[in-house]
């Protein structure tokens, strides 16, 4: 029997924050497999499968920071939930900002949640294994939409 | 010698120096008088420079092309009255002096003219008196510039007072953000270092990285309570209709843990209902009552909140029974980042009192700690009672 792994993508610039979260990832109770990219445009290709991108799976979740280079963070979530073809895809948002500007934005462009980065080790660690329980295993994902 | 000299020289320089120039603008109809006044004004301290004009559009129309710095003016202008002159200043927005020359009027007359504005009031035949009513008419009118620049000059160092107390809050609330995530990676990969790799390296390592991983919590906690701080200045102070009992009860709800783990005891006192912004004021019970929790003695707390009507204002009181604070510190313990023990005896970073200053000053109240009855510790804050107009900040 072969289990399915969940695929999540990562957008993060920082890779300190990145590699953060792919350890808390890997420490959470639902194993996947995590694809990372460092800037918005990055994130669009990937999703869109665009050259390099071509043979990408398309994610089961994102996880989205919201300062990135390029293309910005609210950018990327506009473009993904206007397409058709990725709007179903869940995006979470993760994001040092807890302005409650941001928040409010994020919700009106579609965001499935918004998960502010905790400032402590403990905190952090905690945040991602609940992303992780939640959306891995408590949520009912959609399929991918045919086109 | 060359000291002797220089000084030599400038008296020199003094008494040759030309006397000041005084620019006279006259409304006299006879020409006589004119010529005894500008006689009489020759004798005097200043190098006269004189106008005549008749008519009051006359008198509009020069005073706007050339001002003069005083108006000597008859009472009876023939068409018109001295008095009437002053309204045109007044109307042209200038500040002239403008002295009466005038045949002898009603002391009514010469009562009603003062009232009016009239710097002073001289008679024609006693001319004399002149000079001293112009040296006078010149002396007002320049302590009343001076005050008028000193008004000014405060009026800006508020102005800029005000404004580096902004960039100052806006550069706390900036900085601390900003501050915030390296200072993140640093706390979560020391963090990190020392639950993966305690006991791997040796014992020296890992005090060292607790040591590191202290202070990027501590660094955390100040920079939190930095925000907080510089968040007091920044919001707006919205005031609304309070219940400070209801006030009360949240902070308490919220210290329930620290309540029950010290045995505490809390006496309430019913609370007024004032304008205030409901969180800050909830923030500042909480720092209090935390305090109150935190500084305790031998005994387990007993802390007693009341409010009493004093005037316009409520004196609100939170006092407890612990350690105290010595007569010298009463002051400084609402200074920001002030702490009175070290770390190992009572957590905390210094700022709790001066968020609760910060707040109640910008309730237009007052905050003082006082020692208690029986060794504890008062801390007393007044804040208004009275309509939102009369606390509102300019933010």
């Amino acid at each position: 029997m072969t289990t399915i792994l969940a695929e999540i993508l990562l957008v993060e610039d920082n890779p300190a924050d990145r590699d953060l979260t792919i350890d808390a990832l890997a420490h959470s109770h639902w194993p996947s497999n995590i694809s990372a990219v460092s800037d918005g445009a990055e994130a669009l290709a990937f999703l869109r499968r665009e050259e390099k991108y071509a043979a990408a799976t398309r994610p089961n979740l994102v996880l989205l920071d919201l300062n990135l280079p390029r293309k910005d963070g609210r950018a990327v979530l506009a473009d993904v939930k206007s397409d058709p073809a990725l709007r179903r895809i869940p995006v979470v948002i993760f994001s040092t900002s807890q302005a409650p500007l941001d928040i409010e934005r994020c919700y009106e462009l579609k965001a499935n949640s918004y998960v502010s980065k905790p400032s402590t080790l403990r905190d952090w660690m905690a945040a991602v294994k609940v992303v992780n329980e939640f959306w891995l295993g408590c949520a009912c994902l959609p399929r991918e939409e045919e086109q | 010698m060359s000291a002797t000299g220089t000084r030599m020289g400038e008296e020199a320089g003094k008494s040759v120096a030309s006397k000041p120039q005084l620019h006279v603008l006259l409304l006299e109809g006879d020409s006589a008088d004119r010529e005894l006044i500008l006689r009489e004004l020759a004798k005097g301290e200043f190098e006269i420079t004189s106008d005549v004009v008749q008519t009051a559009e006359e008198f509009r129309q020069r005073i706007r092309d050339q001002p003069p710095d005083v108006v000597l003016s008859d009472y009876n202008l023939g068409q018109w009255r001295g008095t009437e002159a002053l309204e045109i200043l007044r109307e042209e927005g200038l500040d002239i002096p403008l002295i009466l020359v005038s045949g002898a009027l009603g002391d009514v007359t010469a009562v009603e003219c003062i009232k009016q504005g009239v710097t002073d009031y001289v008679l024609k035949d006693s001319l004399a008196r002149l000079s001293v009513a112009l040296r006078g008419a010149l002396k007002d009118k320049k302590s009343r510039e001076e005050r008028q620049r000193a008004q000014e000059s405060l009026a800006q160092k508020v102005e800029e007072l005000a404004r580096s107390n902004r960039d100052l809050e806006q550069f706390a609330y900036v900085a601390s953000h900003d501050l915030q995530e390296p200072l993140r990676m640093v706390a979560a990969y020391t963090q990190l270092l020392g639950e993966r790799y305690r006991g791997k390296l040796d014992d020296q390592a890992d005090k060292y990285i607790n040591y590191a991983v202290d202070g990027a919590e501590r660094m955390q906690s100040l920079i939190h309570d930095l925000l907080a701080f510089s968040r007091v200045g920044r919001q707006e102070t919205e005031l609304k209709n309070t219940d400070c009992n209801e006030v009360v009860g949240a902070a308490l709800k919220d210290l329930q843990a620290a309540i029950s783990e010290s045995g505490a005891v809390v006496e309430r006192e019913p609370l007024p209902w004032l304008k205030a912004n409901e969180s800050q004021l909830k923030q500042v019970f909480q720092n209090l009552l935390g305090n109150a929790l935190k500084f305790r003695g031998a005994q387990a707390p007993v802390i007693h909140i009341s409010a009493q009507r004093q005037g316009a204002d409520w004196i609100f009181s939170v006092a407890d029974n612990g350690i105290g604070i010595s007569t010298e510190n009463l002051e400084s313990v609402f200074i920001i980042f002030n702490r009175l023990h070290t770390r190992t005896e009572y957590p905390g970073n210094g700022i709790g009192l001066a968020i609760c200053k910060k707040i109640i000053e910008r309730h237009g109240g007052s905050i003082e700690a006082l020692p208690g009855a029986d060794g504890g510790t008062i801390l007393r804050f007044a804040l208004p009672a009275g309509r939102p107009a009369d606390i509102q900040e300019s933010a």
